[in-house]
């Protein structure tokens, strides 16, 4: 190499790196959590519980997720297809107007076919699916999607609709992972930054089960991550802010017995989290879901047994997680009517505008279930 | 389509050229017919049959590729094509060598069986551009042109968004490259080892 050459060539490393390293500090720092709503506890009101089974028509659906409309409609989006893994699987949606206490007949988001001809890749069969709203009001939808292999060569996709979910984007693929992009996956809500991001909790599969909470840029590219457990038996994680510091992030087991909730906390908005611990209440190897009340306590939805899913409770804690009360059941044996396969899981739990509390979950694994609640109720449970 | 769609396509319709051109000993045909050749399959390799092409299949399964195994891919596909690789012997070896060592620094902690994550370095880590900004040195006083390249054109590809990704590790190395780096360097090894061991006993 010429002595000319030779410093060029270093002038262009030197350019290249200064740009790289500009890069780096432009990044955005860590970002607080968006301050959760706060109002008043109001569990005076009369006790309110009501529930339906939505209109789906496939023979199997599974991991249902919602998000309030601006008009006060709830919009719930879940899988089904003939069964788990098939090609016919796609994301379906409708809509609940609170009102008429009717959901809308079902449509398909997504449907392999279509998620294969716009991310331009090869697509197997389609997964858990995610909805949320970012700062500017739109409508985020993330769901898994498989090229080859089970749900552990996983990767996670997103569409958004700036129309309340009449009309989806083209998806984009989220890169989450260094191994060729597999085994991502996503079941807990999106998270608003107080910097206009966004953070989405996310969970690996292979090898190893473990949580991440990703943070994506206004176009939904992952621009950041954080680990939230390690290991081989932590995954689904759900995320639930208390201030724009602090949060408790609740974990689906895996590992030996005795099968519990895995809890993991922050207090430094997401930068760093405690190991995670399991708390009293049982987990069988399923998903939970989470929320803080407005200016009330923490519930969770969870399987109240830890070698199956044939019951669905609600605990509720008032001193953000340290301890818990099953305060309601809503499907046991003793509840009726009984699903086919009795199996009631992966619950999504969301608080309203208007303060009530939304339930869905896989009732059966062939219907999507629904229940609405208010404090009152949940509080009068006992 | 999108551009980053585009560069992925790009990127595996290269592979699979350079993995067709290995299989069909392109490099003992006539010249005129490797070239007609490789063209013709690259364009087959990018033309959709159906929803997706043969490159988005693959792209399916590997994900978008580094610029290791893309310089990998070109070295290998020059060769066929013009009976001589871009780069080769000592050049060859530096750049197994760097992606073996990255792959294992990489992928063993990124599998989640500690807290630390070197893949979240990617993301703009000073420390992390610091490191390879050291090696390339090391590489530019050593003279091996073709490590330097590899790691400017990751950096430029990285800083030109040029893939969905917005982390450098995917630009630099991938899983693909890691595996070949480490067997082409434990083959070469093994080789060596049988060798003298040939010579001593004769």
């Amino acid at each position: 190499m010429s002595a000319r050459l030779k410093w060029t060539s270093l002038a262009v490393i030197a350019l290249v790196f200064g740009a790289l390293a500009l890069r780096a500090l432009e990044a955005p720092p860590a970002a607080h959590f968006a301050a959760p709503r706060s109002g008043a506890a109001d569990a005076s009101s009369k006790p309110l519980y009501k529930s339906q089974l939505l209109p789906n028509s496939s023979a199997q659906v599974h991991s249902a997720t919602a998000v309030e409309l601006a008009d006060g409609r709830l919009r719930a989006f879940w899988y089904g297809g003939t069964r788990e893994g098939a090609p016919d699987v796609a994301i379906y949606t409708s809509a609940y107007s609170p009102k008429e206490d009717t959901w809308s007949p079902e449509r398909a988001v997504m449907t392999r076919e279509l998620a294969q001809r716009q991310l331009h890749r090869h697509v197997r069969k389609l997964g858990n699916p995610v909805a949320g709203r970012d700062p500017a009001g739109r409508i985020w939808l993330f769901f898994v999607s498989v090229s080859v292999g089970g749900w552990a060569g996983s990767a996670i996709n997103a569409t958004v609709s700036s129309d309340e979910g009449a009309t989806w984007s083209p998806p984009r693929r989220l890169i989450t992972s260094p191994f060729l992009n597999i085994s991502t996956l996503v079941k807990g809500p999106l998270l608003r930054l107080a910097d206009g991001t966004l953070a989405l909790p996310v969970y690996h599969e292979m090898l190893g089960k473990f949580g991440e909470l990703l943070r994506l840029d206004g176009e939904g590219r992952v621009i950041g991550k954080t680990r939230l457990s390690w290991g081989k038996s932590s995954l689904q994680p759900v995320v639930v802010p208390r201030s724009e510091t602090e949060a408790v992030a609740f974990m689906r087991y895996s590992g030996d017995p005795p099968a519990r909730v895995l809890m993991s906390r922050t207090r430094d908005a997401g930068v760093h989290w405690s190991e995670p611990l399991k708390t009293a209440l049982p987990n069988p190897n399923a998903a939970v879901g989470g929320v803080l009340l407005e200016g009330g306590p923490l519930v969770l939805a969870f399987n109240n047994a830890e070698e199956n899913r044939e019951s669905l409770s609600l605990a509720v804690s008032s001193d953000f997680g340290d301890s818990w009360r099953v305060a309601r059941t809503l499907e046991s044996e003793a509840q009726l009517p009984r699903a086919p396969v009795a199996e009631y899981s992966y619950p999504w739990i969301m608080q309203d505008r208007a303060g009530d509390v939304h339930v869905l979950y896989t009732w059966g694994r062939s219907r999507i279930k629904h229940a609405v609640f208010n404090r009152a109720w949940l509080e009068g449970g006992g | 389509m999108a551009a980053t769609t585009a560069f992925g396509l790009l990127g595996c319709g290269l592979l699979c050229a350079a993995l067709l051109a290995a299989l069909a000993r392109l490099q003992r045909w006539p010249l005129r017919v490797r070239y007609a050749a490789a063209l013709a399959a690259v364009a087959l390799l990018l033309f959709p049959f159906g929803d997706v092409s043969p490159a988005g299949y693959v792209r399916g399964l590997t994900g978008d590729l580094s610029a290791v195994t893309l310089a990998l891919a070109a070295n290998a596909l020059a060769g066929a094509l013009r009976g001589r690789p871009l780069f080769g012997g000592r050049d060859v070896d530096a750049l197994l060598a760097a992606t073996a060592a990255a792959g294992l620094f990489l992928y063993p902690f990124a599998l989640g069986w500690t807290p630390f994550d070197p893949y979240a370095l990617g993301y703009g880590s000073i420390a992390f551009i610091t490191a390879l900004l050291l090696l390339t040195l090391a590489a530019w006083r050593a003279g091996l042109t073709p490590v330097v390249l590899v790691v400017l054109l990751a950096a430029l590809a990285f800083l030109g968004g040029v893939y969905e990704s917005r982390n450098l590790w995917d630009y630099l190395v991938d899983p693909l490259a890691g595996l070949y780096a480490l067997v082409t360097l434990a083959a070469g090894r093994v080789r060596r080892y049988f060798s003298r061991a040939a010579s001593a006993r004769a």
